[in-house]
Order: C-alpha cells, then sequence, then structure tokens
C-alpha cells in the first residue's frame, strides 16, 4: 500500500533511507541538506541511531564504521561538507562497504545559504563512486530507498545529491512501505587486504576493486532504467535530441510546450533524462546520438554530463553539434529554469527568441529599499560585535587597521551594518588559520579571530592548538551560543546538558581551551558591554594566544522556551530621537515613534544593550 | 501540460509574517483536491525581518520549482518595499495582491535610505500590466494573524479561488490547526470577505 504526502525533498528522502532499513543515520547541519535528519530526530523512529555529529568527517566515518558492520547507513551533508568528509571519503570507497552506504549531499546553485555553488557530481567522479540526482521530490523518495539495493549489489558507498529546488520544495510523494528487512546482527570482519592501506600492493588492487564496482555500477544502474531514453516518436528535420542532468528535467515539458510557437512538435524530439550521472551513462547516450542530428545537454553548474557527451560523440564520430556550456549558449552559474531550456532548443535549431519573452525588467526592483540581514532581536553576537568595535578603539587603534576574521554560521553577520566588524569569510574554522596568517604576514596591529561555538568545535580546535604550539599573538574570541543557530537550532557539544540526546554529555568550551594551555582565558557576557570591552581591550595589549569566550544562548532559541534576559522600557521624555541606539544596535524590535523611540514588546528579549548604549537614560532595562 | 487549472504564484515578504505558511496551506488543501503542487520557498537564513519569497505552482504533474521571469499568474506580497522585487516575476494581465504593511529597515529609520511610497508600487504593477488589488493593512481586523488574512482575500478575489474554493482551504487550515483552527480560521473568512 502506498499513500500520497507533501514532503520536502529532505524529508522524502530521509523517509526512502529509513523505508530503505537505514539503521544508523549521521550528519552535521548545513543549508539545504539539514532538514533530513530534522525530520527523523522528530519522527524518532525505533531502532534507528540518528544524530548530529561533530563534522561531516566524523558522521562519514560513523556511518562507514556501521556499514563495515553490516548495517544499512546514511549520512547527509551540504556540498562543503563533502569537502571536508572527502578525505575519508576516498579511503572507503576503495574499502567498498558491507551494509548500504549512501551519502546525501545538496548542493546550492543560485545560492541561497551564502556559499560556493560546488557541483559535488565532481566528487563523485574523484572517488570514482555511482551518483545519483534525483529530479523531483517524489524521485528524493524512489531513489534514495534504491541507492541503498545499488549500495548493496555492487558493495560501494552511492552518493545522492539534491540540489536546494529539489530539497527545499514540497509536492506529493507517492511513499510505499518500509522494506522488511530483518534485523541484522553485526559483524566483525577482519580483512587487512580490504579495510586498510597496508603498502602498495593493498591500495592498488583496491584501486582495481573500485573500478570493477563503478563498472558493475554501471550495469546495475542500466538495468534499473534510471536514465530514461525516449526516442521520438514522429520524424522531423533535422532530428533534435535533448540530454538533462537531475532537476533540470523537471523544466522539459514547459520548455517544449514553449518552443511549440515556433512550430516544434514535441514528439519529434528525442530525450535522454539523467538521474544517475556517474558512472556515465555511455550506452544511452550512443542509443541517443544514433537517433539525432543534434544535441542539447541541459543540467545546472559544470558540464560533467556535456563533456561525457563530447567523448561519446567523438568515439562515435557523431557529427552534429553539442548545444550547451561548452559552447557558450549556457551558464555555469546559478538555478536553471525553463528558460534554459528554451534558449538551448533555440540555439540548436536557429529560433530567435523574442526579446520580451521572460524580459526580466529590474527597474521596480531597483526602487525597493535595501534590506542587510542583521542578527535577531537580542543576539548575543550584538553585544559581541558592539564590544570588538568599541575595544579596537578604546586601545587607540582605528577600525580600518585591525584584522578581525570570521567564520561561518551567525558569528559571519557581523559583516554587516551597522557592526561592519567583520572582514572575510572561508569555511568552517578557518578564521583561527587565516588570522595566524595575517600575523606571520607581518601585521603588526592586533589580529583578532571570530568564531562561533559549533564552528569551533567542528574544525577551530586544530587551528587554535597550531596557535597555541607556534605562540602566535592572536586574540581569539569564540561567540558561544550554545547551539548550531543559522541552520535553524541543532544541538551541538556545547548546548546545555538538559537538550543534549539521553546520555549525552555538554563539552564545556571553558574547560577545554584551558586544558589546551592557553595562558590568558577570558569568560564574558555579551550583555555587558562595557566589561566585555574592557576584557577584549586589555586582551589586545596581552601577548601571546589569547582566547575569549563570550557567552550567552541564542536569544531565539531561549525565547522559544518562554525565557527572556530583562525587559527594556522606554522613558519618553529622556528620548530626544538622536537614533543612537539605533544605529548602533541595529536592533529590529526598535521602532522610531514621533516623541520617541518604541521597543517591540513581542521581538524584544531585554539584553539590554539598546539602554547601555543610550547616554540620555531613555532606556532603562529591568533585570528578570 | 499548462491547463485551466494551473496556476503559478510567487510570494514575496519579510521574515517574521508567516508568508511561508500561505504557501503551505495552499500546498495542503491542493493536495487533498488532488491537485499537484510544487512549493519552492526560499528563507533566507533564521533571521527575523529578512527577505522571504516562495514559489508555488499548482496543477501541472511535471513541473520544475522555479517561475521564469514574467510567468507568475498571480504574486502575494505582505510587505511594500518587497512588493518591488515580484514586479518582474509577474505575467502581464497577471494579479498583484498586495498587503500594504511596511517593515522599514534600519537604514531607512535613520535617515539613510529611501522608502517607496506606495503609489510607486502600484504605478510599477500597473507598468508591468498587472491588475493589483491593493488590501490596506487596517482591514485586518485586530487580532487575528495576517497572513491567514491574506490568504483570504487571495482566494476571495483572485484566480487562486476558481482553482481552490475557499472551503478546501478551510479544512486545510483546520488539519493543520487541529486544537485550536478558530483565530486562522476567521482571520481567512475575514480575507475571503474584504473588499477593501
Ligand atoms: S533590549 Fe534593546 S537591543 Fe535588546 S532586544 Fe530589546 S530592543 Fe533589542
Ligand atoms: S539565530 Fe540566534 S545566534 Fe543567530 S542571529 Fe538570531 S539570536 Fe543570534
Amino acid at each position: 500500500m502506498s499513500s500520497r504526502k507533501l514532503l520536502t525533498g529532505n524529508e522524502a528522502l530521509a523517509l526512502g533511507a529509513l523505508h530503505a532499513g537505514a539503521r544508523v543515520i549521521t550528519g552535521y547541519p548545513g543549508t539545504p541538506s539539514t532538514g533530513a535528519i530534522e525530520s527523523l530526530l522528530a519522527m524518532e523512529p525505533p531502532s534507528v541511531y540518528v544524530e548530529w555529529s561533530t563534522n561531516e568527517k566524523v558522521a562519514l566515518e560513523i556511518a562507514a564504521g556501521a556499514a563495515w558492520a553490516g548495517q544499512r547507513a546514511l549520512c547527509t551533508m551540504k556540498m562543503s561538507g563533502l569537502n571536508v568528509a572527502s578525505d575519508s571519503l576516498y579511503s572507503v570507497a576503495y574499502s567498498g562497504v558491507v551494509g548500504g552506504l549512501v551519502i546525501y549531499v545538496a548542493d546550492d546553485p543560485g545560492v541561497s545559504a551564502g556559499m560556493c555553488e560546488q557541483d559535488s557530481r565532481g566528487f563523485a567522479l574523484l572517488a570514482d563512486l555511482p551518483l545519483l540526482d534525483p529530479s523531483s521530490v517524489a524521485e528524493a523518495y524512489q531513489l534514495t530507498r534504491l541507492a541503498f539495493d545499488l549500495s548493496e549489489a555492487v558493495g560501494t558507498p552511492v552518493l545522492v545529491r539534491l540540489v536546494t529546488a529539489i530539497a527545499h520544495t514540497s509536492a506529493p510523494v507517492e511513499v510505499g512501505e518500509p522494506l522488511p528487512l530483518p534485523e541484522r546482527e553485526p559483524q566483525l570482519l577482519r580483512d587487512i587486504a580490504r579495510f586498510t592501506k597496508a603498502g602498495a600492493a593493498i591500495c592498488m588492487q583496491q584501486h582495481r576493486d573500485l573500478i570493477v564496482r563503478l563498472e558493475e555500477a554501471g550495469r546495475w544502474l542500466r538495468q534499473a532504467g534510471l536514465n530514461s531514453l525516449q526516442i521520438a516518436e514522429k520524424n522531423s528535420h533535422p532530428r533534435l535530441g535533448i540530454i538533462a542532468g537531475g532537476v533540470v528535467n523537471a523544466y522539459l515539458e514547459e520548455g517544449l510546450e514553449i518552443a511549440t510557437r515556433w512550430g516544434l512538435d514535441p514528439r519529434s524530439v528525442s530525450t535522454l533524462r539523467v538521474r544517475a550521472p556517474h558512472p556515465f551513462p555511455s550506452d544511452e547516450v550512443r542509443a541517443l546520438l544514433q537517433q539525432v542530428d543534434m544535441v542539447v545537454v541541459l543540467e545546472e553548474l559544470e558540464p560533467h554530463l556535456e563533456r561525457g557527451v563530447y567523448v561519446e560523440a567523438h568515439r562515435r564520430g557523431f557529427p552534429g553539434r553539442i548545444v550547451g556550456k561548452l559552447d557558450g549558449t549556457l551558464e555555469r552559474v546559478g538555478e536553471y529554469d525553463v528558460r534554459h531550456v528554451v534558449r538551448g532548443i533555440a540555439a540548436a535549431l536557429g529560433f530567435s527568441i523574442p526579446p520580451d519573452l521572460f524580459a526580466a525588467e529590474t527597474e521596480a526592483e531597483q526602487l525597493a529599499a535595501p534590506r542587510p540581514i542583521t542578527v535577531c532581536p537580542g543576539c548575543p553576537h550584538r553585544g559581541t560585535f558592539l564590544a570588538i568595535n568599541r575595544a579596537i578603539r578604546r586601545a587607540g587603534y582605528r577600525r580600518d587597521q585591525v584584522m578581525v576574521t570570521g567564520d561561518i554560521g551567525c558569528t559571519i553577520l557581523g559583516m554587516n551594518p551597522p557592526f561592519d566588524t567583520v572582514w572575510n569569510e572561508v569555511a568552517m574554522g578557518a578564521s583561527i588559520g587565516l588570522a595566524q596568517g595575517y600575523v606571520h604576514a607581518g601585521v603588526k596591529t592586533p589580529v583578532i579571530a571570530t568564531i562561533g561555538d559549533s564552528t569551533f568545535f567542528h574544525a577551530g580546535i586544530p587551528a587554535l592548538i597550531n596557535a597555541i604550539q607556534h605562540a602566535v599573538p592572536l586574540t581569539v574570541i569564540i561567540m558561544d551560543n550554545g547551539w548550531t543557530a543559522m541552520t535553524g537550532m541543532q544541538v551541538n557539544p556545547s548546548t546545555d546538558e538538559e537538550f543534549q540526546p539521553p546520555g549525552g554529555r555538554r563539552v564545556d568550551i571553558a574547560q577545554l581551551v584551558p586544558a589546551l594551555g592557553v595562558e590568558h582565558f577570558f569568560v564574558v557576557d555579551p550583555f555587558d558591554l562595557d566589561g566585555t570591552t574592557a576584557v577584549i581591550q586589555q586582551a589586545l595589549a596581552l601577548p601571546g594566544v589569547k582566547v575569549i569566550l563570550s557567552r550567552q544562548e541564542c536569544a531565539i532559541q531561549a525565547q522559544r522556551r518562554g525565557h527572556r534576559a530583562g525587559t527594556v522600557r522606554v522613558v519618553p521624555e529622556n528620548c530626544n530621537l538622536c537614533k543612537l541606539c539605533i544605529m548602533l544596535t541595529g536592533c529590529p524590535a526598535i521602532d522610531l515613534g514621533t516623541e520617541a523611540v518604541m521597543i517591540d514588546s513581542a521581538l524584544c528579549y531585554g539584553c539590554g544593550l539598546c539602554a547601555q548604549v543610550c547616554n540620555r537614560d531613555a532606556l532603562v532595562r529591568i533585570s528578570e | 501540460m499548462k491547463t485551466e487549472k494551473s496556476l503559478d504564484i510567487f510570494l514575496i515578504g519579510v521574515g517574521g509574517q508567516g508568508l511561508l505558511t500561505i504557501g503551505e496551506v495552499i500546498a495542503e488543501a491542493a493536495l487533498a483536491l488532488d491537485l499537484p503542487a510544487c512549493f519552492y520557498p526560499y528563507k533566507g537564513m533564521a533571521q527575523r525581518g529578512g527577505l522571504v519569497k516562495a514559489q508555488l505552482r499548482l496543477g501541472r504533474s511535471a513541473v520544475g520549482p522555479n517561475i521564469p521571469p514574467q510567468g507568475a499568474d498571480l504574486v502575494i506580497a505582505m510587505e511594500v518595499s518587497e512588493a518591488l522585487r515580484a514586479v518582474r516575476v509577474l505575467r502581464p494581465g497577471g494579479e498583484f495582491l498586495l498587503f500594504g504593511e511596511r517593515w522599514l529597515p534600519t537604514a531607512v529609520m535613520l535617515g539613510k535610505a529611501a522608502y517607496p511610497a506606495l503609489e510607486v508600487v502600484l504605478e510599477q504593477v500597473r507598468a508591468a500590466e498587472g491588475r493589483d488589488i491593493y488590501l490596506p493593512p487596517d482591514t485586518l481586523p485586530s487580532g487575528l494573524p495576517a497572513n491567514l488574512f491574506v490568504l483570504g482575500a487571495a482566494v476571495g478575489r483572485t484566480r487562486l479561488g476558481d482553482i481552490l474554493p475557499a472551503i478546501a482551504v478551510e479544512e486545510a487550515i483546520q488539519r493543520r490547526w487541529p486544537r485550536d483552527p478558530e483565530r486562522n480560521l476567521a482571520a481567512f473568512r475575514a480575507g475571503c470577505r474584504n473588499q477593501e
């Protein structure tokens, strides 16, 4: 019995894994992949182990260990996370797996979450692993189930890639019955030739085996018919073929419909819909090339399929045109939609698209008020940014003389006005390494690194240890709000014990950092602007590695439990509408009134920072 | 295939308005009617007060999540300035429902940036050959959620109501808030009745 449900791509993928019998599920939050594990944690499926791991590499190793012990396992991450996990990924690929191992990676063409437009299909190529690329939410469910079967049939990890437009989209999904998979006893397999990298002979044999597995996967996928070839029902001249990858398939019908305006009969077009781009579907592409005179290749980001089509065309002596990115028709940047389908077809058949079709008028947009994102009302980071800015000035520097490196997560919002505190953003944990580079480059003014708690655990600790070992003069400010906030509040090692998984422990940064041998270690409360400023100012003048732990829970999360830091009231007669509070804090809870500022009591968390920057006693905080 | 029952909707507003809930309720109501729905929200980041937008494609069984420029049959905008960002998406002849709430960015409060006048926004909609339907914020009965009110107006006053009867939406609201649907139902009904 199957049923129809409205699911997001993330939920569909998670349910697919669950229904395929996954017993161990790990991951690290990252937009747009986060929803998969979130939905599983909400479901609390019995006898399935689900966790948010410290980082993606750890997550992958846990999942791989479970798969080596014979269980089915899923590991989830965004594309940036795959970079972190890749060291183990290659190695595990060489060894293969016993139980099914599926790695879900979410790519973000169009950059909804402010990171690189990385095309993870390239990782499949590098690691010689099969990759499935669902073209709809419904397929995210089906293909994830299938991925486990493929993984076990061939003994290889399998990558499933979703793009944001599938991961975040809700659409009806035909949900099947869970696979009646009998409980598996874990196995302990001792096989040095398979599970170690002891010597060249072993590694090269593993490499050969890996290539054989990939070929087997190709045969398996061909049989499963994942890449569907549809030869034109009607003849035409010239005969057009379209090869589309992943989500772009969803736009084909709409594109062909539009192309009928130029007299194109959709039934005269042959299509190859690719849902398993790696290993490259050579047979299907060859079969298509035999039937057409020209081919359009439609895929987001890098021309992975297209390059394969060129190779195949060369091998088969295909004389026709190949339209895509490599001939300059389509771009490698951004999400695709029906426009790209139409442009590809038009370029191949020599139609000219009327200029007013899809004309994107941007005049109206330019009249909109700019709305840079800032931190939430009551966000503890607001206090830390304000204190850093003040401390720099009080220590006698101009703001443009002091480098403040940034990291991933809500802490990066310090790059925006009104703070303009943070200068750069690279990757998880990178702020501390980057800062050391500035020091070694000869920067004589203080260098500050900012980082969040989850990011610190993820990849900041090795960089801090490096700074300590090499005695690099540096001020590291860890902004510990107890949650992985930017991705929607996940538990991390710094989260209060009360919210840790049953029996789980909190790892206290205040114990960890001094244990590393940091002599100058301070804990501050970012809601205390003067106190925090004084400590940062003091630290800037001290030698060696200084670490400041700026600690207050994420206001959003605390507010969800009904907590408030205090209450702030306006004393209207003292307010002369100088707007200093708005200018400095940029807090969205403060509004302009006609006589005095107003505070939106539904938004205000009572952090008191506005009261501390007001110099006319027009805002008063009452602690709770 | 594009049919009489297909409708491409673009939603825009700011975080905290409950805009995405509108899209989810429509998608749920459509599912119950066996009307294909594809809802693609853009949340940006978790912060309140930032831009929120979403695309909702109803009635086509095979369709990609993105609506092309000038492709939306209906725009539902909940913030005056942000509405301007949706004009390019509107199909000539399409409907543009604007709820006139204003969320001033900090730079505007400080006098460092301009905020567009309502008239400017409506002119832009008309210049794009859109049919504007303006919903003054003071027509929202006090104490009721604006998002469901706007949804009601969309069902009552635009083509959405032709393919999604109010009763189907009310049922979806009841399923979504099984314990206390009343406030949301009241807001929805007030929106349906609203004629400016
Ligand atoms: S106390 Fe002031 S700065 Fe803090 S949340 Fe309330 S209005 Fe914003
Ligand atoms: S989610 Fe939490 S940490 Fe992030 S900006 Fe908002 S209050 Fe700050």
